[in-house]
């Protein structure tokens, strides 16, 4: 298949006068995993409805491997599996009876693999829905659509309600979907998930995507976190060029830098540093420089 | 540090889910009384009218007042020739029942619907003990039903204020205190099946079940086989024999008030020994696979509603079989040319048994046309619970799951007309009543032109505006029926009647089907089922 994974051109949905998507555009690589983030209310379930066909977008398309997901929602279907954290399930059947279901909703499944997965997940499926715990409702979810091999599996925060065991276990199936060429669109909230998996990220915010791309290029994009030690007390560095969000904590000092690390290594040398250390910044910093920190509510 | 926003010493609210009670029970209490109030004014204010004569009160008295068949349907019809006799025969048994499901699913609604959705949970993990949370949830129904007699009553009294009307306020207050019997009784269970079964569906069908028995033991007792006693072991043999329109007796709340304290104490004793969030019944949530009907969303249709439709299946065949019984005692009582222009007045054209299962035909369409709104009810509920999102997310085409869905509707009226014509056909001629079956045949299949007009209506509802689909299309059914019920005598002007499906609906077997007004309505329904699904097909899914 030529056609991306999935593709959004302009894709805009209004409730009213309330706009919940504007003018989206993305297009996710087919055999890529895409981290999908934003805070809540930002529009990533609208975008993944509208990538299903569940709602009508108000404006522009979407696309799964170039078939229309409105219009055509069936074909489009045909290379798709979903899952969402809001377990919804039919209550009289039993785990196993779901699976059925659902696989012949979906109308391919791996036998073999469904198997490994009930036990991997380490799921009760003769139990009916109304009896098992959210978490092992969430494993159905899972099971079912990574046993249907679907060349696009659409996950709306999937691992809500698991414990860090089954999410290992998860995390290894997705790898593993990875690498069997398939495509993976995970909308989380878990960002040590989304930066454990994806190859790509993108942010979306207030109904528009912000950014778009690898958490290494984002890295190279974004500040230097440094840690510094001195003898006595740190030095004033509020006017070394590229440096802010300075912290002192006693001889410690904590800042950040973008561009150029020379002049804060040469401020640091003068100021007779004893120890230093620099480190990327993790994908809840880069989230969180997404935003203003007054969208960020006080503790 | 901060300053705490509850200030130290504070109390927590004691009585919060009291609070909450009230206010959800209040509201549905007042709009279902003030439509109990119409109900029974508009009956007592069109006697007047549709019999000015004495003469003709006496006919009305003489066909109906020993009919044991409207009164095995109806309850008892004594002083027929009076407001508040007529108003009593007419009303009586409607407000019971109606007054008994808002009891029972305000019950069930405020203890395990609340429950069931996980708030007790949170309120439970506060200050508060389950035995008194439960005992502030039945205060608050207690509170709703309350305002559902009363504003019954107010609404009577404000529309009957002329002295023409006949009635008395102490009648009223006593048509008050009966539908507050009513709704205690209920309520009462409600409260009991909130604790014997963990979901809100179960306990309150669980309620229906005891609310059909207690119709069909009050019906048999009132049948004239000999077997009156029987109405003492009926909830709504209880509220019926307190008939406050006609012959007063406040002995009869004695067994509500012990029915009410009883299950009271036997809720409140549940709640304290069971688990949050089960029921006290056990079930069996292991067993084995069963792959049958799975395959696809046409067989999920028949595997999750077939129990549904067979109930009501065997339901419709009870109650026609039930009405063919004592149809032909009732249309022998039936003679003389005022009682003919009577029943004349109620659609019938004939006399004898065909007269009185024509009469009869009007409950059996409204049963028939409330299978077919449900059919669309348990499809909007498919898709609110967020069930459907998982069958269009894959590879199932939703117009295709919603003509399943409507195909089991068809069935399922198919069915219900070919069984009642059966059983009623069975049932006469047991009794030696000689109605052919094909004419009885051609009965049931009359029933279901109004119930297509209904299921059209409410599907092209459900694809246009489908969160009010299913209370406005219960509400036209319930519109139908009361335009019918007060119109069919005479007392509202022609194009009002035009409004109900019923009206347009022949009394078969009492005079033939009408072959324009079925193919009007069936017309009528096809209509909506194409714009409902073409609707559907370009719309959002939506949850609750």
């Amino acid at each position: 298949m030529d056609a991306p994974a999935v593709r959004a051109d302009g894709l805009t949905k209004r409730y009213g006068r309330t706009v919940a998507l504007d003018h989206l555009d993305l297009v996710v690589p087919a055999g890529q995993i895409l981290g999908y983030l934003g805070p809540n209310g930002a529009g990533k379930t609208t975008t993944l409805r509208l990538l299903l066909g569940l709602i009508r977008p108000t404006s522009g398309r979407a696309e799964i491997f170039g078939v229309d997901a409105w219009r055509e929602p069936v074909r489009a279907h045909a290379h798709l599996a979903y899952v969402t954290s809001d377990v919804a399930l039919w209550p009289t059947l039993t785990g196993g009876e779901v699976l059925d279901l659902l696989g012949h909703a979906h109308g391919a499944v791996d036998g073999a693999l469904r198997e490994e997965l009930i036990a991997s997940f380490d799921l009760d499926p003769t139990l009916r829905v109304r009896a098992y715990s959210t978490g092992n409702r969430q494993k159905i979810l899972l099971i079912a659509a990574l046993m249907t091999r679907a060349d696009l599996l659409v996950l709306d925060e999937p691992t809500r309600g698991l414990d860090p065991l089954v999410d290992q276990v998860f995390r290894t199936y997705i790898r593993q979907a990875r690498d069997r060429g398939q495509t993976v669109v995970l909308s989380s909230h878990e960002l040590s998930e989304v930066e454990a998996l994806c190859d790509q990220v993108a942010i979306v915010r207030a109904g528009r995507l912000v950014e778009q791309r690898t958490l290494a290029e984002l890295r190279q994009l974004s500040a230097l976190a440094i840690e510094a030690t001195f003898p006595g007390r740190p030095p004033d560095l509020r006017g070394v060029p590229g440096v802010h969000a300075l912290e002192v904590e006693g001889s410690v000092l904590r800042c950040q830098v973008e561009g150029s690390i020379e002049p804060l290594l040469r401020a640091l040398a003068e100021a007779g540093v004893t120890r230093m250390t620099s480190r990327e910044p993790s994908l809840e910093e880069l989230f969180l420089a997404h935003y203003d920190r007054a969208d960020v509510p006080a503790p | 540090m901060k300053t705490p926003t509850v200030p130290a010493g504070a109390r927590p609210a004691r009585a919060l889910v009291f609070t909450l009670t009230v206010r959800r029970t209040v509201r549905s209490g007042a709009l279902w009384g003030a439509a109990l109030g119409l109900i029974t004014a508009t009956s007592a204010l069109s006697y007047d009218r549709v019999y000015p004569t004495h003469a003709l009160r006496l006919a009305l008295a003489r066909a109906f007042g020993s009919n044991t068949m409207t009164i095995a349907l109806f309850g008892p019809a004594p002083h027929l020739d009076t407001v508040a006799g007529f108003t009593s025969f007419k009303v009586s048994l409607t407000l019971s029942v109606l007054a008994s499901l808002w009891g029972l699913r305000a019950a069930t609604g405020a203890l395990r619907g609340e429950e069931e959705t996980g708030r007790w949970d949170l309120l439970l993990a506060g200050p508060r003990r389950r035995v008194a949370t439960t005992a502030q949830a039945l205060a608050g129904v207690g509170v709703g039903v309350v305002v559902l007699a009363a504003t019954c009553a107010l609404v009577t009294t404000a529309a009957i204020r002329s002295p023409a009307s006949g009635l008395r306020w102490t009648q009223v207050l006593g048509l008050g205190g009966a539908v507050l019997a009513a709704a205690t009784t209920f309520a009462a269970l409600g409260a009991l099946t909130s604790q014997l079964d963990a979901t809100r569906h179960d306990a309150t069908t669980t309620g229906v079940v005891v609310l059909a028995i207690a119709y069909a033991l009050r019906l048999v007792a009132d049948a004239g086989l000999g077997l009156h006693a029987l109405v003492w072991a009926s909830p709504l043999g209880w509220v019926e024999e307190m008939a406050p329109l006609t012959a007063p007796s406040p002995v009869a709340a004695v067994p509500v008030a012990i029915w009410a304290i009883v299950l009271g104490a036997a809720a409140l004793r549940g709640a304290r020994v069971r688990d949050v969030g089960a029921g006290l019944l056990a079930r069996d949530d292991r067993r084995r696979r069963r792959r049958r009907l799975l395959t696809g969303p046409g067989a999920l249709t028949w595997r999750l509603g077939s129990s549904t439709i067979l109930r009501w299946w065997i339901g419709i065949t009870l109650g026609a079989g039930l009405i063919g019984l004592v149809a032909r005692k009732a249309g022998s009582t039936i003679g003389g040319s005022s009682v003919r222009d009577v029943f004349s007045r109620l659609g019938a054209t004939t006399l004898g048994t065909r007269a009185v299962l024509g009469v009869a035909s009007l409950i059996l369409a409204v049963v028939v046309s409330l299978l077919a709104v449900g059919q669309v009810a348990a499809a909007r509920a498919e898709e609110a619970r967020g069930h459907l999102d998982w069958l269009v997310a894959s590879r199932v085409s939703r117009v295709r799951w919603l003509l399943w869905r409507l195909g089991a509707a068809a069935i399922a009226l198919g069915g219900v007309g070919l069984l009642e014509g059966l059983a009623t056909w069975g049932a006469t001629a047991s009794q030696g009543a000689h109605v052919g079956p094909t004419l009885l045949l051609e009965a049931g299949a009359n029933l279901l032109p109004p119930a297509l007009t209904l299921l059209g209506v409410a599907t092209a509802l459900y694809g246009l505006w489908p969160r009010a689909a299913v209370p406005v299309s219960y509400g036209l059914v319930a519109w139908s029926l009361l335009i019918v019920i007060v119109g069919g005598i005479g007392a509202i002007s022609p194009w009002l009647l035009d409004t109900s499906v019923f009206h347009h609906m022949a009394g078969a077997p009492a005079e033939a089907p009408r072959a324009a007004a079925n193919a009007i309505m069936c017309a009528i329904g096809l209509v909506g089922i194409a714009t409902g699904v073409v609707a559907f097909a370009r719309r959002d899914l939506v949850a609750t």
